[in-house]
This record gives structure tokens, C-alpha cells and sequence, in this order.
């Protein structure tokens, strides 16, 4: 299978910057991923279009500290939908152990603090695409 | 850009400046290295000014210093908008506060006033910025995080509580104008439940319609002609009945925050002043009933010069405006004054606390630009909302300023550099081009709604973010002598997970005690009003005295202006 990796991109809740999360989808585009961006959005919705869109990425930014409580609703509803091969990626401004622990026990596939450079950012995507 | 030279020029004789241009001609041929001749054009400000090697009179042979520079206090103001700027009155230290419930709040305004803070300056969580109650299932996951729930009047009181409004100075941050017509009203009613005259109170509300359709996005967003006619109806009223507040302060920072340049920030921050003017004379006001309540608000980023330039060519262009335009008549409409806060954006989360350094250059090119007001930001801005320890530096750093340096002791100290000079000069022009490029589109309003400026911000952003990843924007230890070990920090960061608990035990409260009968009349001719030409102020300040709370009056006002669906990708 040789498809173009199929990325949905969604700021979570009420968040308003959304500067990063523009940058990403439109580099991700470059790097030849197909890129859906959703809009603010809150989980039900980011995974009812998860499904729609066929996604095998998630990508969720945040800078404004919804990220425990909001990130790991994602993760949970797409196993409940059955879509639990989806990797879910977040981005934004958060405390680094906060970051530590969403990777270590809420399920998110990789967290991107401030400072990561964008090329990290779609190796990791196409990697994690590679060990699945 | 700055072709059309004007005629003038009494800084030197034209005897001088033919001496001056040969020297440097001499200079340039025999005393540089090939490799200097080479690159020079190949320097520009961050805005895309031509920067030289060395700048001289020649560059600013066009300017007449009696009408061009001049005296501070004096027309063009560029020099600064009072005539004994610092040594008459400091700039204000005025630092944000704002997290978790109004309570907690109330104690760090307290914290910041005992430690100097002459200001303050309260920050909002983002249900309460974008119109949700805390209560709200929209709200989740973020009340109380990056500033305070306020849900209703109860809540401002108890922000506020022991602290003399009649004789502090508070900018309330609420951003939209949709939250502009509500929550700066609770803080009127609460001054007038404690028996504070109105005329006593001072203070500033961001009231701003581009942050509420284009620098912040939201799950659900007005119309920019909906928001624009909310934001006039604020300073309508509010210049008629608080004659000593600042009902907008358009808004530059956040629009750059999200991505333009030093040009696009004041161009289009006076753009939206120039569309408010129109609209308020068509609704029968005067300019001088209404320019000297307006103030500016702009982001100090990297580019020291350049950006100590942009706010002394923002008085002049303000200055022309009002005074050719208008025609104002009272001093006080002629002068741009403007908060500051440094550029967080330029703030990384590695080696954070070389943010400290960062800020403390933005902060220090503020006061040589002669900002009213100052806000540092603090070394974790990539972390959290700042820690009281970091909090405390941006005061310290300010106060360092403002009283070790010596820099507030002469008024606009970088005047006569030949640099300095030319680079305020095509600052100015720069503006005042991109000022008339967004008139030629309809004004600001229609050029909002056409998608125009979104696309501005975007490949900004994409252009911006290249520079970085290039290496062609050096940020040090980040992308520029960066470390091999990971040197990002673990910030202790305050949190108040109660806050949730504590709001909605309030807002049940509230429910249960108000009268019924009177927020449902209050909150109904409140809606109905939103369909005629009548100034919604009033109609929302009653509904706030009543109880109503802010979600229900956003929920209102989303149901009848309808909302605006704009897709960004």
C-alpha cells in the first residue's frame, strides 16, 4: 500500500492561537501528506472526522492548557470507534512532564513542545507510519 | 520605497551634504574590503528595509527637523507625545494578572501592587475571552487555565475585592468586542455598587474586532461587520458615561503575535481607527469626542532599531491622519499613546531563562520608543501563564529600566541618528503605503471579510517559520549554537484544578438567587435590540446588573448576528 499519509489536524476546545497549527498543516502539505484541517474542535467531533476522513493521523494543537484533560478524550473515543491504529500527535505550549505523561500513559504517539523544528515533526509522522 | 523625496531639508547646507556624499563615495571605494562591497544590499531590517553598511546625513538629507523631527509634545509628536515624557511621569509597569478563579486572582493583583506595579492588567481563561460560562460544555479543560473565569458580576466583584478602584489603573483584557460590551460593564457596576463615581475610574478594554475574527481562531466566530459594530457601540457609550477610560485599544500586539511585521501591525492597528472614526462621525460624534480616549498597543520584537523606529513613526502617521483627515482640534486626539509588551513570541521554551535577556532588549527599545506603558514578558512564556518568581523579574527588569540606566533622563535619546532617522522615515512611508492599500480594498472591514488578511498572516507565518528552519533567523541555543543535551526546563507551573468546581458552585448559586423574571426581560430586549440602530450598551449593562451571565449574553448575541464560517485551509 503506497498512499499518501492522511493527516487531520484540529486546535482542541477553545484554544485561539492558531498560528502553529497552520504552519504544521501547511508543511506537512509540502512534505506530501494530505492534510484535513478541522478548525477548533472538541473531541467528539475531531474523531467523528478522524473516521470520515479515514485518518492515520491525528494531529492536535493546544497552547492554552486543555491539553490533559481534552488530548487523552481523543485517544480514548478513537479505540472505542474501533480506530485505535489512528496515532494521535499533539503540539503546543504545555509543563514538559505534562508532555511525559501524555506520551507515557494516555496513549498520545508523540508530544512537540515549542522550539521543535518542522522536519522533526514530519519524520516523526512518516516514522510512525513506518512501525505500524 | 522612499522615492517621492520631499523638498526641505535645513540639517545640512547643500555645501556640506556634496561633501558628505563624495567622503562616503571615497569611503566606500577605497577604505572597504571587496568582501564588504560585495554584500552590501544584502542587509535588511526585519520588516525588509535596506539596511547599509554605514548610514550619514545623506540618508536623511529629505528631512526638515522643524517638520519632520521636531520637539516632543510638538507636531509631528515623533519625538514623543508629551513634552517632558519619563521625567514627568515613568512608564507604567503594568503586568498581567490573571489565573485560575477570580480569588486567586485578587491575591496576585494584590502581590503586583505591593511590589510597585502602578497597573494592572487582569487576563481572562479563554471561555470567558471567547463568551462561554464556566459551566459551558464548550468551556472544558479550560477554565481557570491562562487567566480568570469570569462568569458574572459576583465574579468581578470578587476579583476586585479590598482594592480601591477610584485609584488603581486597570486595562481589562477582554480582546472581542463582544466580550467588550459585557465585562468591562461589570466592573463599571461593581465601582458603582461600592459608591465610586464613574468619572473616577481609569483604565483601558482591548475591544478589538480583529482579534475576534482573525488573530484568534474559535470553534464559533461573529461576522467582522457584527463585531465591528459592537466594538463602536463600546466606545460610544463608554466615551459619553467613563470619561477616563480608554474604550479600545487597537490592537497591533496580538495581530503580530499571529503573524505580520512591524508595517502590517500599525498599518493595519490605524486601519480599524480609521474605520472606527468613519463610523462614529456617521453616527454623529466628533473626532474630539472620541480620538483622545483612543490607544494603541504594540509588540516590541528583535529587531531593536527598527523597532524603536516603528513607534516613533507611529505618532507622526497618527498625527497626520487626525489632524490632515479629521481636522481634530484637541491636543489630546493628536497623540498615539500606546502600551507595549514585549514580542512572546520570540520567546523559546530551551534555556528559558535567556528569555530574561531577550525581554529586557525589547523592553529597554519600548521605553527609547516612548511607550505610556509597559508590559515585560516573563522567561516561561513557553511554559505557562508566568510563576510569581518570573513575574517578579519582568517587574524587577522594568524597574531596572526605569530607574538604573539613566535612559528616562532625556527624551527620545536615539534623535538625530543618521540610522535611527532614515529607518522612522521609511517606517512611516512603509505605513502609510499599506494604510492605503487596505482603503483601496473597502477599509478594513471589507478587506477582513474577503479572506485578504488571513491570507496576510499565513504566508507571513510560512515565510517566517522557513527563516527559522534555514537558519536564516539565528535564535541562540535554539537553531544557533545550540547545545547537544536537551536544555529545555521543567517549570513548576501554577494550577487550579479547583477552579471548575468553585465556578460552578457559584454560578448554581447565582441561578438560584436572581430574579427569574428580570433576566429573562433584560436578556429579551437586550435581543431584540440587537436588530436596530440603537447602541447595545446599555441594554447589555442592565442585563450584567441583573444577573445575567456572560455566556448567556454571547449566547444571544451568536443566535442573532449569525456566524461567520470562514475556512483558513
Amino acid at each position: 500500500m503506497n498512499r499518501r499519509i492522511r493527516v487531520l489536524m484540529a486546535k482542541l476546545g477553545l484554544d485561539i492561537h492558531w498560528r502553529g497549527v497552520y504552519l504544521v498543516s501547511e508543511f506537512l502539505k509540502e512534505a506530501g501528506m494530505e492534510v484535513v484541517y478541522l478548525g477548533n474542535s472538541f473531541p467528539e467531533q475531531i474523531v467523528e472526522a478522524a473516521i470520515e476522513e479515514d485518518a492515520d493521523v491525528v494531529g492536535l494543537s493546544t497552547l492554552s492548557g486543555n491539553h490533559m484533560t481534552l488530548g487523552p478524550k481523543v485517544v480514548k473515543l478513537l479505540k472505542e470507534k474501533g480506530m485505535g491504529h489512528v496515532k494521535v500527535f499533539m503540539g503546543g505550549v504545555m509543563p514538559p512532564k505534562d508532555a511525559v505523561k501524555l506520551e507515557a500513559e494516555h496513549g498520545i504517539h508523540k508530544v512537540y513542545l515549542p522550539d521543535t523544528s518542522m522536519e522533526t515533526i514530519i519524520e516523526g509522522i512518516k516514522s510512525s507510519m513506518r512501525d505500524s | 520605497m522612499s522615492t517621492a523625496k520631499k523638498e526641505g531639508g535645513c540639517l545640512f547646507s547643500e555645501a556640506q551634504l556634496q561633501q558628505i556624499e563624495k567622503d562616503f563615495q571615497d569611503w566606500f571605494n577605497n577604505s572597504l574590503r571587496d568582501s564588504d562591497r560585495q554584500t552590501e544590499g544584502a542587509y535588511f531590517s526585519h520588516s525588509g528595509i535596506p539596511i547599509k553598511l554605514i548610514h550619514t546625513p545623506a540618508d536623511i538629507k529629505h528631512l526638515d527637523y522643524t517638520r519632520d523631527i521636531g520637539l516632543s509634545g510638538q507636531p509631528p509628536f515623533l519625538r514623543g507625545v508629551y513634552p517632558n515624557m519619563y521625567r514627568g511621569r515613568p512608564f507604567t509597569v503594568r503586568q498581567l494578572a490573571g489565573l485560575g478563579a477570580p480569588e486567586d486572582c485578587n491575591l496576585r493583583i494584590k502581590y503586583l501592587l505591593d511590589h510597585g506595579a502602578t497597573g494592572v492588567n487582569i487576563l481572562f481563561d479563554l471561555p470567558t475571552i471567547r463568551g462561554y460560562d464556566s459551566t459551558d460544555p464548550e468551556a472544558e479543560g479550560n477554565v481557570g487555565a491562562c487567566g480568570a473565569a469570569v462568569d458574572s458580576i459576583w465574579d468581578m466583584d470578587a476579583y476586585f475585592a479590598d482594592i480601591d478602584l477610584g485609584t488603581i489603573s486597570t486595562s481589562i483584557v477582554t480582546h472581542l468586542p463582544s466580550t467588550s460590551i459585557v465585562i468591562p460593564g461589570m466592573y463599571f457596576a461593581v465601582a458603582e455598587q461600592r459608591g465610586i463615581p464613574w468619572k473616577n475610574l481609569a483604565g483601558t478594554c482591548q475591544n478589538d474586532f480583529i482579534m475576534e475574527t482573525c488573530v484568534g481562531s474559535a470553534p464559533e466566530m461573529l461576522w467582522p461587520r457584527a463585531s465591528f459594530r459592537l466594538q463602536c457601540d463600546v466606545i460610544e457609550w463608554i466615551c459619553k458615561n467613563i470619561p477616563r477610560w480608554n474604550p479600545i485599544s487597537f490592537n497591533g500586539y496580538n495581530l503580530r503575535e499571529a503573524g505580520t511585521d512591524a508595517v502590517g501591525e500599525v498599518a493595519i492597528a490605524i486601519s480599524n481607527a480609521i474605520a472606527t472614526a468613519d463610523e462614529l462621525i456617521r453616527r454623529g460624534m466628533r473626532i474630539d469626542d472620541f480620538a483622545p480616549r483612543m490607544s494603541f498597543f504594540w509588540d516590541l520584537h528583535n529587531d531593536f532599531f527598527e523597532e524603536i523606529a516603528k513607534c516613533r513613526a507611529s505618532r507622526k502617521v497618527w498625527y497626520k491622519i487626525i489632524s490632515e483627515r479629521y481636522g481634530a482640534q484637541n491636543k489630546k486626539s493628536l497623540l498615539m499613546r500606546f502600551h507595549v509588551q514585549t514580542a512572546g513570541v520570540t520567546l523559546p521554551a530551551t534555556e528559558p531563562l535567556n528569555n530574561i535577556a531577550r525581554s529586557a532588549i525589547q523592553g529597554l527599545a519600548a521605553v527609547l520608543g516612548g511607550c505610556q506603558s509597559l508590559h515585560i514578558d516573563s522567561y516561561d512564556e513557553a511554559y505557562s501563564a508566568p510563576t510569581e518568581e518570573a513575574a517578579l523579574i519582568s517587574i524587577r527588569t522594568q524597574q531596572i529600566i526605569q530607574a538604573e540606566t539613566g535612559v528616562c533622563n532625556t527624551v527620545d535619546p536615539l534623535a538625530g541618528s543618521y540610522y535611527i532617522e532614515y529607518l522612522t522615515d521609511e517606517m512611516a512611508e512603509r505605513i502609510a503605503a499599506y494604510i492605503k492599500k487596505i482603503e483601496e480594498m473597502g477599509g478594513l472591514v471589507e478587506a477582513v471579510e474577503s479572506g485578504w488578511l488571513h491570507r496576510e498572516i499565513s504566508n507571513y507565518n510560512t515565510a517566517y517559520q522557513k527563516k527559522i528552519e534555514s537558519g536564516e533567523m539565528p535564535i541562540a541555543g535554539v537553531n544557533f549554537m545550540r547545545a547537544e543535551e536537551d536544555r529545555t526546563h521543567d517549570i513548576e507551573v501554577f494550577e487550579y484544578p479547583e477552579t471548575y468546581t468553585r465556578q460552578k458552585a457559584k454560578m448554581k448559586r447565582l441561578k438560584k438567587e436572581r430574579n427569574q423574571q428580570k433576566v429573562k426581560m433584560h436578556l429579551k430586549i437586550l435581543r431584540e435590540k440587537c436588530h436596530s440602530d440603537e447602541n447595545l450598551y446599555p441594554y447589555a449593562l442592565e442585563a450584567v446588573k441583573n444577573l445575567c451571565t456572560l455566556g448567556e449574553i454571547e449566547e444571544l448575541f451568536r443566535e442573532e448576528f449569525g456566524l461567520w464560517n470562514f475556512q483558513l485551509l
